[in-house]
């Protein structure tokens, strides 16, 4: 497996039960290693979703062999698996997904109070990450008091607070306009280069996918490209 | 950032709910705390007066007297406790009991004399305040004597018809076979003070019972009132100790026989009233129940409200790597939180109230002298205003808020996170 992060070898995932089956991933073989700046395409229903869920363990597949960071997420309990997204993911949602009562930094705070750190700890680590997406001095703002945008970078401070191994964004950009999301890309991209932060997002977006080191296209619940996103003639071939 | 503190802007999502539901947890703890105030009040009140007009803490008599009652059976070396008594700081009152005949004019009665020391009453009890018309006896044997002083119970005062003034004949058999008979003159008529009492009572001076009775100097009771300094259960042991010359022992119930005396807290000499005062507490308990089943269903209520509302919110929480432990922990702190809110606001409007009642009290002086099993209650009913009275409820309040939150809690706590963030 080499310098791997996430390993995932003939997975499947399978919703419903009986006669009515939507089979939402078909034998997937992926490895994604520690570094990468990966988007995955494909259309609604492509399985994109889903094979996040199932790589952060948030989701069981139905059969086949997931691995994070070393360790077989299939032969893990809830509450193990609970603690791996602790310490081993962040995530970025498309709706942002911040906590309504608690401030930016507060957001930004939270994952590092879950694990325990001492506070003082928390709040130097915290305000150099506001700073550093950009939102120094917005800290006691609550998410209503934010914009689209704005309310983003809270997620990604919260995702990069605990120094996971993996980060995982279902459609970062998608609530955004086009200059905030390719102010959020840059943002993302910079982590990657200059902290070492693997990223693995969702997209729709040509633009957003054409940022991206590395492009894995879902359809049907099966890869159908895998390579570098800069050849997106061999995507809209492979489209064709 | 605190958990509480998240947990106080939590509850404060939906202002109104919130607010309605504080209301409804503040309203039953505040009601709970006056009825427990009121009740605490009259349980003090009923044990105050009995236990302070005559009975006392501790009383002490020769083993066997309470069965039978004989005129025979007196304390022995009587001196000896009233020292050790004195030594504990404990008032005591020596009485000395005999049955006899009381006539007035044409009229008579059967009555119980006491012999009673008028100075050690009033040093330790509230009998010799309890007149309805007269004074109590002279503190002085030789004044006593002189007016041949006789206080009455009241309601044989009535069947007597005697007034103050009136000269009552006693006819008694005496401890020498005699029959000793004496003039007396009424001085003073109790109040009601119990039935027993009401009915029976001819309380004389102790020499003048000697007298009468030719009874040597025989006492049968002694009476130990520590006025609330000190449990009935440790006066009790100290007085076991004095007599049989060994150390106190703090937590050990003293020995019913000691030394040739029976030594006995007013649990063992009243059960029934013991069992009575048990009794308002429980009963206080199970009354709660219903305020706590009414406040813990509206906490409930709010809280599967709160957790429906934030189902997505609790994926998010999970899939950031909460525990379902948590996620349980959390809801149950914001109930918690206010439970806690409420309740101190329920308990300090009930303070409030039951300082006004312990001060004012309730006037109940219309419905005329009130009797339970005998037992006389103060015609003002003040509430106690304990710290215990107020912090229980209050207290227990918040557990049930807590206990109340943790089915909708167990349900956010169970939510599978990815369900839970595509909720809509």
């Amino acid at each position: 497996m080499g310098d791997s992060i996430v390993w995932l070898r003939a997975v499947t995932k399978d919703y419903g039960q009986g006669d009515v089956v939507v089979r939402a991933l078909r034998g997937i073989d992926l490895t994604l290693d520690r570094g990468d700046f990966a988007a995955v395409a494909g259309p609604s229903g492509s399985g994109k979703s889903t094979l996040l869920n199932v790589m952060s363990g948030l989701d069981r597949p139905s059969s086949g062999e997931v691995s994070l960071d070393g360790r077989d997420l299939t032969r893990l309990s809830r509450s193990e698996l609970s603690r791996l997204r602790l310490t081993r993911i962040g995530f970025v949602f498309q709706a942002y997904n911040l906590l309504p009562v608690l401030t930016a930094y507060e957001n930004a705070e939270y994952v590092l109070m879950m694990q325990g750190v001492p506070a003082s700890a928390r709040r130097e680590r915290v305000m150099g990450l506001l700073e550093l997406v950009g939102l120094g001095g917005m800290e006691d703002r609550f998410p209503r008091e934010l914009s689209g945008g704005q309310q983003q970078r809270v997620a990604i401070a919260r995702a990069i607070a605990s120094e996971p191994a993996l980060i995982l964004a279902d459609e970062p950009t998608a609530n955004v306009d086009s200059k905030t999301a390719a102010a959020l890309l840059d943002l993302m991209q910079q982590l990657n280069e200059e902290k070492g932060v693997t990223f693995l997002f969702s997209t729709h977006d040509r633009k957003v996918m054409a940022r991206a080191g590395r492009l894995i296209r879902l359809v049907d619940g099966r890869i159908a490209y895998d390579g570098e996103a800069g050849s997106l003639e061999a995507l809209d071939a492979d489209e064709g | 950032m605190g958990t509480l503190r998240i947990a106080w802007r939590s509850i404060w999502r939906n202002g109104r709910r919130t607010a309605i539901t504080v209301a409804a947890v503040g309203m039953s703890t505040l009601i709970m705390v006056v009825t427990f105030g009121l009740m605490d009040g009259m349980r003090i009140d009923m044990v105050h007066n009995v236990t302070h007009l005559v009975l006392g803490d501790v009383q002490v008599h020769a083993t066997g007297y309470r069965a039978d009652q004989s005129f025979y059976k007196a304390v022995p070396e009587p001196e000896a406790i009233l020292d050790a008594a004195r030594a504990a700081g404990v008032h005591a009152a020596p009485r000395a009991y005999g049955y006899g005949l009381v006539s007035v004019g044409h009229k008579s009665a059967g009555a119980r004399f006491w012999g009673v020391e008028p100075a050690a009453e009033r040093a330790a009890f509230d009998l010799a305040g309890k007149l309805a018309q007269g004074s109590f006896l002279s503190d002085s044997a030789e004044a006593s004597r002189a007016s041949r002083e006789l206080v009455l119970g009241r309601k044989l005062a009535r069947s007597l018809h005697a007034e103050l003034g009136s000269e009552i004949i006693a006819v008694v058999q005496a401890a020498d076979g005699s029959l000793g008979n004496e003039l007396f003159t009424v001085v003073g008529i109790l109040v009601s003070c119990g039935e027993d009492m009401d009915r029976s009572a001819a309380i004389i001076h102790a020499r003048d019972f000697e007298l009468l009775f030719v009874s040597g100097g025989r006492i049968h009771e002694i009476a130990l009132n520590a006025r609330g300094t000190v449990s009935p259960e440790r006066v009790a042991a100290r007085l076991e100790a004095a007599v049989t010359g060994k150390a106190e022992l703090e937590e050990k119930k003293p020995e019913k026989e000691a030394g040739g005396v029976d030594i006995e807290t007013w649990r063992e000499l009243n059960p029934a009233l013991s069992d009575m005062e048990r009794l308002f507490g429980a009963s206080m308990w199970l009354f709660s129940l219903i305020f706590f089943l009414a406040a813990g269903l509206g906490v409930m209520n709010t809280m599967l409200m709160a957790t429906f509302e934030r189902i997505r919110e609790f994926g998010v929480l999970k899939a950031l790597g909460s525990t379902p432990w948590r996620i349980l922990r959390d809801v149950a702190t914001e109930s918690f939180v206010l439970g806690l809110f409420a309740s101190l606001l329920g308990a300090v409007l009930g303070a409030a109230c039951n300082l006004y009642l312990a001060h004012a009290g309730i006037d109940l002086s219309r419905y005329g002298d009130v009797f339970v099993e005998g037992v006389a209650f103060s015609p003002i009913w003040r509430a106690a205003a304990s710290v215990e009275g107020i912090a229980a409820p209050s207290a227990v309040m918040v557990v049930v808020c807590v206990l109340a939150a943790l089915y909708p809690a167990a349900k956010a706590a169970r939510l599978d996170p990815v369900r839970a963030m595509t909720h809509v």
